[in-house]
């Protein structure tokens, strides 16, 4: 079957492109770039993400302008020229997987093994269960084990997935999936290898009757192609119960025992940093937007992490489509007609193609003055530059949308509910549509209202936070126990306790920890807070280039006033929301290779600008209600302060029963403020009671924010997320 | 403080009450039914103020005084922004209804500290400071038609009086003949039931009304009240109520002529305006205290040239006094007057003040030897 995917890589067959490249484009780049590039852009240590999105593919030219130095003659160059393995360039170029710097390298490891470990488990039709674990070596090396509950691998596969570049199952067809290319994983596993030598370390089983495999293996850069370096180029089955457990210890590798499953292992020069762009925000928000998977993470300082699953059912299937002849670009048409052989042009047009009929094949065929007989294979550039305008120029339906599986609004809801704190939550699932015949779909979600976690605490609970916690800084205690709470916040809440940075949590003493309460409760950690934006492309986190974003586009140039957020013009919302867009689609166009930001289509800009608006508006009437019921609150207070008082001096005037005045003043009092007991919906209707239940069929979520789970992580660091809340 | 209150119930009055206060306790008492009615009928209790404003002002030529109009505000206990200020109307409303009970009388200040206490479980006082409780009061006399006397309220004693005058004051004889240096302290209240007069122990034939103490007793000193015949009074700037009042009285029950010696500049004929015409905040009381037949002796614009005065006297105005000037020059009752307006245009392009002291430069007494006299004389005044 044709697809876009194969024709890319035949077209550019020994330099290969970098993940996802638009063909054309980022092949002229690459053949360009020798000539021009000098310094190597990776391998500063700590460069950030501006270094990573910088795409001057350079350390190959170097080299080679290096070791040419003197004038060469075409004799002694034809010398020189020779074929380039995939391997071998992606492992001079390996910023183009993502590898361009420690800290990415780490992220970029984790998100294709998890992303892999994700896509087995749904195909296999397995409800997800992920164990990550990273462990620090070293100074600059970490070890990192992913496993999952998947389906397995075959023993003869794994060699081909783990060590051969380009080797995948995913490649060669129009699904919505997470990974594509069949470079991800071994692209990791080669890194590894390149940085410290160690070698990529695999465990799967495929079925509890047989024991599980183990194999190491380096990627032969040279002819990219696996080298097996234990069991005699075989790998080694683990023996069931302790003598396995055993073996698997002297490996210096894990296996929590599955009866199926997939563990790989990959010892990685690499960088830990919290924050944006971190490996914990990568599964921070896997876990939001897959709230059917179960995830346990250790990170390098011990600290375990639990994600429960919200959702016991898998999302659907998507379905595999055929291209729709509007997506299909001038180059990719000419090559699928060299590809499609034996075939007249009608036939090519109807069956290669989604929503073509034999009809509408012929009437392309009229328009672009070609014959509808006539063989595909005979076909030359002009044709099919003139079958393309044509094509362009024919009403051709809609591709079928039901290829997309959304998250659906009632997950969203759960995902975003168990890990990010709030007190409102909205979500929006739009009905699925087409750019340039690829069919989409927008889904945005929010959370309001969950900053303000630290002001829920009282003594005791403090007490209890600080003896369960192992943080070594009050910092760290404040950031890693209030979900949601920045650095910032947390520094400005120190500051306000007078307390050092430096201090431990467990030795403050009983007066600070008062001051500490105090502080907690009076510092408002929702000031100057803006926006947070989670995107998403087929479920996958994106988390860089956040600026070159269509998303984070219209998410500014909405107007978010009208919503009852502040908000500088053109700039990000303010205020304790989160809010969460993802699309869905069987092909995501990205801005770049990097794979990090989506383009921006206007009917997708409109899309997300329809699903945001459509959370914005709920989120509008329920801040502007939750500001006259506070209003109304304070208004109550008020007026009871002073009802006393106006009771006993007219009684003292008249004689009446100061205590009866009394009541009847606060019957009106209660009269004149009703509003402040009365629960709305999103409408802003009165509901009885504000059940978190009742609203899940609808799309939209109103809790108590004192009572939620996600907003305080109990424990040595660790998230109990109360399970199916 | 709080809680005493609360438990302190209404007494039967202790003393038998004059047909005066029974009928201001009356009034008290019917601002307090209105919000048991209220309450009983779940309604949001209210009191409706006239409103002291200027907007609510306007000058009667006829009368030629400033009277107050019908314009009233709704003061509501469930409104955020008056609960407090209806609250406190009814403290004062029981504040004076204790004192006319109790048959006592006592100082703004007095007032303020009865009531003043730190509210039940807030930590927030009923009143702060003395002017937030002065206003209330006000509020309550205009609510009531009641003046600040028949609230048994008085305000501190301002303002002093010589003279060829023998009156009683709470039975007391007073000669104001022989009043020593100090003279006789104008009460706050100088009602009839206080203050009577005998018209055959007056033989005063005017009363000369002076800006200040130190004026006042350069006058005093000299004997000016008994070379001319009259009754020497002083207000300490802006007259208190008690002195317009008194005033008031002497000129109408004794049928005085009043004259006025003030400052030349622009606090001058603002003080005279309100002795003359009534101020806007007390415009309800201007029946009982403006005097349209007052004079303004001096001093006047011309009288640094008149009076051949040295230039270290002048005290140049600022921007509030010209701003101040311009807008005496505009009220209602100047507005039409040419003599005000040159006398005020003067002034301006004077671009100086002349205090009354400053004329002590051509002599200590020539005040009162020589400048008002012969403005008497000459019948030289503003009117
Ligand atoms: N944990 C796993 N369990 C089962 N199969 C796996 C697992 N990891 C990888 N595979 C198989 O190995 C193939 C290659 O994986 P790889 O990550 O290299 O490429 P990919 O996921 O297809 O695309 P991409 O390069 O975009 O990640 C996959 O297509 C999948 O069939
Ligand atoms: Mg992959």
């Amino acid at each position: 079957m044709a697809t876009r995917k194969p024709i890319k890589k035949r077209s550019v067959p020994a330099t290969a492109t970098k993940k996802k490249a638009p063909p054309a484009a980022s092949a002229a780049k690459r053949k360009a770039a020798p000539k021009v590039a000098e310094v190597s852009p990776e391998e500063s240590p700590g460069a950030d993400e501006a270094a990573a999105e910088d795409d001057s593919a350079g350390d190959e030219a170097a080299a080679t302008a290096k070791s040419t130095g003197r004038r060469a003659t075409a004799q002694s160059m034809a010398s020189k020229q020779r074929d380039i393995s995939v391997s071998e360039f992606f492992a001079k170029n390996r910023h183009l997987l993502g590898f361009d710097n420690p800290r990415k390298a780490l992220l970029t490891t984790i998100k294709e093994a998890v992303d892999n470990s994700l896509d087995a488990c749904e195909e296999a039709g397995i409800l997800p269960e992920i164990w990550v674990h990273i462990e620090q070596t070293s100074t600059d090396r970490y070890k990192i084990g992913v496993q999952d509950n998947g389906p397995g691998i075959v023993k003869k596969q794994i060699p081909l997935i783990f060590g051969k570049l380009l080797y995948g199952s995913k490649f060669h067809r129009l699904r919505q999936s997470r990974g594509q290319q069949g470079i991800g994983i071994s692209a990791a596993g080669m890194y590894g290898v390149q940085t410290t030598g160690k070698p990529v370390k695999i465990i799967s089983r495929i079925s509890p009757k047989k024991p599980a495999h183990y194999y190491e293996i380096q990627i032969d850069t040279k002819r990219n192609e696996p080298k097996i370096l234990n069991g005699a180029g075989e790998g080694v089955d683990i023996a069931y119960g302790e003598k396995g457990a055993k073996d698997i210890e002297k490996h210096g590798i894990e296996w929590v025992d599955q009866p199926h499953g997939t563990r790989v292992t990959i010892e990685l020069e690499a960088k830990y940093i919290r924050g944006r762009g971190s490996v914990d925000e990568y599964l921070h928000q896997t876990a939001i937007a897959n709230p059917h998977i179960t995830l346990h993470y250790t990170d390098p300082e011990g600290n375990v992490r639990e994600y429960q699953r919200a959702a016991d059912k898998l999302p659907p299937e998507p379905k595999e489509i055929l291209p729709h002849p509007y997506g299909v670009e001038l180059g990719r048409l000419a090559a699928m007609l060299a590809e499609a052989e034996g075939m007249s042009i009608t036939q090519f047009l109807s069956t290669k193609f989604s929503r073509v009929s034999p009809a509408v094949a012929k009437k392309i065929c009229t328009t672009a003055k070609v014959s509808p007989r006539a063989m595909t294979r005979k076909l030359g550039r002009p044709e099919a530059e003139a079958l393309y305008h044509a094509i362009q120029a024919t009403k051709i339906a809609p591709p079928a949308t039901d290829c997309i599986c959304p998250i659906g609004e009632e997950l969203l809801l759960k995902g975003l509910y168990q890990v990010v704190p709030g007190e409102f939550y909205a979500a929006a699932t739009r009905p699925p549509s087409v750019y340039r015949g690829n069919p989409f779909q927008i889904e945005v979600a929010l959370a309001y209202g969950g900053a303000a976690a630290t002001q829920n605490v009282d003594k005791d609970l403090l007490e209890d936070l600080i003896e369960e916690t192992d943080a070594r800084t009050i910092r760290q205690f404040l950031v890693s126990t209030f979900n949601g709470l920045g650095t910032d916040a947390a520094d400005r809440i120190m500051k306000a306790a007078s307390l050092g940075t430096r201090q431990a949590p467990k030795q403050l003493k009983p007066k600070e920890r008062q001051r500490l309460l105090d502080a907690m409760q009076n510092v408002n950690v929702a000031e100057g807070q803006t926006m947070e934006v989670m995107r998403y492309a087929n479920r996958v986190p994106l988390q860089f280039q956040q600026a070159a974003c269509a998303i984070t586009q219209t998410i500014t140039s909405t107007n978010w006033r009208s919503y009852g957020l502040s908000q500088s013009r053109g700039g990000m919302p303010k205020g304790p929301v989160y809010i969460m867009v993802h699309i869905a689609s069987v092909w995501v166009p990205f801005t770049s290779e990097s794979k990090e930001a989506i383009a921006s289509y206007p009917e997708i800009q409109k899309e997300i600008r329809l699903g945001l608006q459509a959370v914005g508006r709920k989120l509008g009437m329920y801040v502007r209600k939750r500001m006259r019921v506070k209003q109304q609150g304070d208004r109550r207070d008020i007026f009871m302060r002073y009802l006393k008082e106006v009771a006993s001096a007219v009684s003292e005037v008249n004689g009446v029963d100061r205590d009866g005045l009394y009541n009847q003043l606060l019957t009106v009092a209660k009269r004149v403020t009703a509003d402040a007991d009365m629960k709305l919906d999103d409408r802003g209707r009165k509901i009885k009671e504000p059940s978190e239940e009742t609203d899940f069929g609808e799309n939209v979520l109103i809790v108590d924010p004192k009572t939620h789970a996600a907003a305080i992580k109990r424990g040595p660091a660790a998230v109990a997320v109360a399970e199916g809340e | 403080m709080a809680k005493k209150k609360l438990t302190t119930v209404a007494k039967a009055p202790k003393v038998k009450l004059s047909p005066r206060d029974a009928k201001t306790a009356e009034r008290l008492t019917g601002l307090a039914d209105r919000v048991v009615s209220a309450a009983n009928n779940r309604k949001d209790p209210y009191v409706e103020i006239p409103s002291r404003t200027l907007a609510n002002v306007h000058y009667s030529p006829r009368k030629k005084i400033i009277e107050m109009g019908n314009a009233t505000n709704r003061r509501q206990l469930f409104d955020l922004s008056q609960a407090k200020a209806y609250m406190r109307t009814m403290l004062v409303t029981s504040g004076c209804k204790k004192l006319i009970d109790q048959g006592k009388s006592t100082s703004l200040r007095g007032l303020f500290y009865m009531l003043k206490h730190t509210i039940e479980g807030v930590k927030e006082n009923t009143f702060d400071e003395q002017g937030e409780c002065d206003t209330i009061i006000e509020d309550v006399e205009v609510l009531l038609s009641s003046i600040r006397e028949e609230l048994h309220l008085y305000a501190e004693n301002r303002g002093a009086m010589v003279g060829a005058i023998t009156f009683t004051d709470k039975g007391d004889e007073i000669n104001c003949a022989k009043m020593g240096s100090g003279g006789y302290a104008i009460p706050s209240i100088v009602e009839p039931e206080v203050v009577v007069f005998d018209k055959a122990k007056c033989k005063a034939k005017f009363i000369l009304h002076v800006e200040k103490g130190t004026v006042w007793q350069r006058f005093n000193e000299d004997r000016f009240w008994e070379k001319h015949n009259c009754i020497l009074t002083h207000g300490s700037g802006q007259p208190p109520r008690g002195v317009r009042r008194m005033l008031h009285r002497l000129h109408n029950e004794l049928e005085l002529p009043l004259y006025c010696v003030l400052d030349n500049d622009p606090w001058g004929y603002y003080i005279y305006s309100v002795i003359k015409q009534g101020s806007i905040n007390l415009a309800f009381e201007s029946q009982r205290m403006a005097i349209p037949e007052a004079k303004y002796l001096g001093l006047r614009s011309i009288d640094f040239e008149r009076c051949q005065l040295s230039d270290s006297v002048k005290i140049s105005l600022n921007d509030t006094d010209r701003k101040r000037a311009k807008q005496v020059a505009q009220y209602p009752w100047f507005e039409k007057k040419p003599k005000w307006q040159t006398e005020i245009k003067k002034m301006l392009s004077n671009d100086f003040k002349l205090e009354v002291e400053s004329l002590i430069s051509k002599d200590i007494s020539y005040v009162t030897e020589e400048y008002v006299p012969t403005r008497l004389r000459e019948q030289d005044w503003l009117d």
